[in-house]
């Protein structure tokens, strides 16, 4: 497995008696950008977070880089540093600056001095069009879109090997879903690794390597976003895309 | 030789505020920080830690303060441990109010949003870089109005500290009344300068909370 960043297999998790994941297997190389669409309730988000293990899975391992995640003896903390998330409702540190938001991560967990996580926080508040202007605004002084931006900065200061994102233009208005995919759009196009949980749809048809649809707690198909979109084989991923198509008007690529 | 009562006892109450404001530069930043430390064991410790620090809270909540006091002056000597009474009264309205500040840390902490703690431990944070980081400094703030009004009622139990021998501003004016027998200047007096000293206090943690508010964050109420 050459260049295989994230191996997932077999992962199953149930909450009480409801089975949210029923052994979920895929894997992402390194520069892949994979997009995980789905309705509601399909295990996107448990799936996601069973990744980082946010939440722990019933059964299944997940490998970053050859290294086991799963394994109990693993410091779970050193792996999840090198793990970007992005979450849906941003959850920036409300009692700290844009900056030093993206600060704090290469500070107390990297370990890096002070000036060196400046120049590295800079450069990513930069790469997601953060300009200087906004680096000292707390979070609640920013737009949705400016702290979801943010959000997406200060997983890039971590070097992450991978980042996971979890629907994070949902929480958005719509006039600011562009601003956040736009950056999106560059970092793939930059081969960050990405795992994007999404219904964009515009988005995976441009940017994405695969596309895999849940449904039930399993992957029931995959492949090309335009084969998986356009010309999709089972019944729910029909309905599910012709619904999307009907909400949000065709998306183009 | 018969002195008057106002030289007298104006005379000797400067050396009863010294000794309560000696007693209160101790016992309030220093139960502030005990408070906060059992707060957060009780959410963050291991299940030793918890119960310890919930059995503090539970007793020292639970005990009236006076029987805290005796306890600690008549008590710990049987156990040879001989503690001054100045250092009786700090101990004790420590512990005391510890107790109570320490619930509305955790109060405070239980009112974070869970999804900055995800944020901070999908960064790779141990718990206690996400406790130091990211949870106190945003529970502290709103731990504030309570542990104002913890810091208000030690101000002035304290006062409690005579019972045990402190000459302190209620000793002193007790003495005092005892050989003048003049209750209503002398206990207004001390009435009066704790009430200055509660607002000032007031006054000050009012500050303090402007001081830590959060921009963006501030509700604003016409």
């Amino acid at each position: 497995m050459a260049d295989v960043v994230l191996k997932v297999e077999d992962i199953h998790k149930s909450y009480g008696k409801l089975e949210v994941l029923k052994g979920i297997f895929f894997e992402l190389k390194r520069g892949e950008t994979k997009v995980i669409a789905g309705p509601s309730g399909a295990g996107k988000s448990t799936l996601l977070r069973c990744i980082n293990l946010l939440t722990k899975p019933d059964k299944g391992r997940v490998w970053l880089e050859n290294v086991e995640l799963t394994d109990p003896k693993v410091n779970i903390n050193k792996l999840r540093a090198r793990i970007g998330f992005v979450f849906q409702h941003f959850n920036l540190f409300m009692h700290l600056t844009a900056i030093e938001n993206v600060m704090i991560g290469p500070i107390k967990v990297l370990k890096l001095p002070k000036e060196e996580a400046r120049r590295r926080a800079e450069e990513a508040l930069l790469r997601v069009h953060i300009t200087e202007d906004l680096w000292n605004k707390y979070p609640a002084q920013l737009s949705g879109g400016q702290q979801q931006r943010v959000a997406i900065a200060r997983a890039l200061a971590m070097n992450p090997v991978i980042i996971l994102y979890d629907e994070p233009t949902s929480a958005l208005d719509p006039e600011l879903v562009g601003e956040v995919l736009q950056v999106m759009k560059e970092l793939a196009t930059q081969k960050v690794t990405s795992l994007v949980v999404t219904h964009e749809i515009g988005f995976a048809i441009s940017v994405a390597d695969e596309l895999m649809f849940m449904y039930g707690g399993k992957i029931i198909e995959k492949g090309p976003p335009r084969e998986v979109v356009y010309n999709p084989k089972h019944e729910a991923t029909k309905k599910f895309f012709a619904n999307i198509a009907r909400l949000y008007g065709k998306q183009g690529a | 030789m018969y002195t008057e009562f106002w030289p007298d006892f104006l005379s000797r109450l400067p050396f009863g505020i010294m000794v309560t404001l000696e007693i209160l530069s101790i016992t309030i930043p220093v139960s502030i920080g005990y408070g906060i430390l059992l707060g957060s064991a009780r959410v963050y410790g291991n299940a030793f830690i918890r119960l310890l620090a919930a059995g503090l809270v539970v007793t020292f909540r639970g005990f009236p303060l006076v029987v805290t006091l005796f306890l600690l002056f008549y008590g710990l000597p049987e156990m040879g441990v001989k503690l001054s009474p100045f250092w009786t009264a700090v101990t004790a309205f420590i512990l005391c109010s510890g107790a109570y500040q320490s619930e509305y840390v955790r109060g405070a902490i239980r009112s974070l949003e869970v999804g900055q703690i995800e944020a901070a431990r999908s960064l790779g944070m141990t718990r206690l870089q996400e406790l130091i980081h990211i949870v106190l400094p945003q529970a502290i703030p709103r731990a504030l109005p309570g542990i104002s009004n913890e810091i208000i009622y030690q101000i002035k139990y304290s006062s409690l500290a005579y019972i045990v021998g402190v000459n302190e501003i209620f000793g002193i004016t007790t003495s005092i009344n005892s050989i003048y027998f003049r209750p209503i200047e002398t206990f207004l007096t001390a009435a009066a300068i704790y009430l200055v000293m509660t607002t000032a206090a007031h006054f000050g943690f009012k500050a303090l909370e402007g001081h830590m508010s959060i921009p963006g964050l501030e509700i604003e109420i016409r």
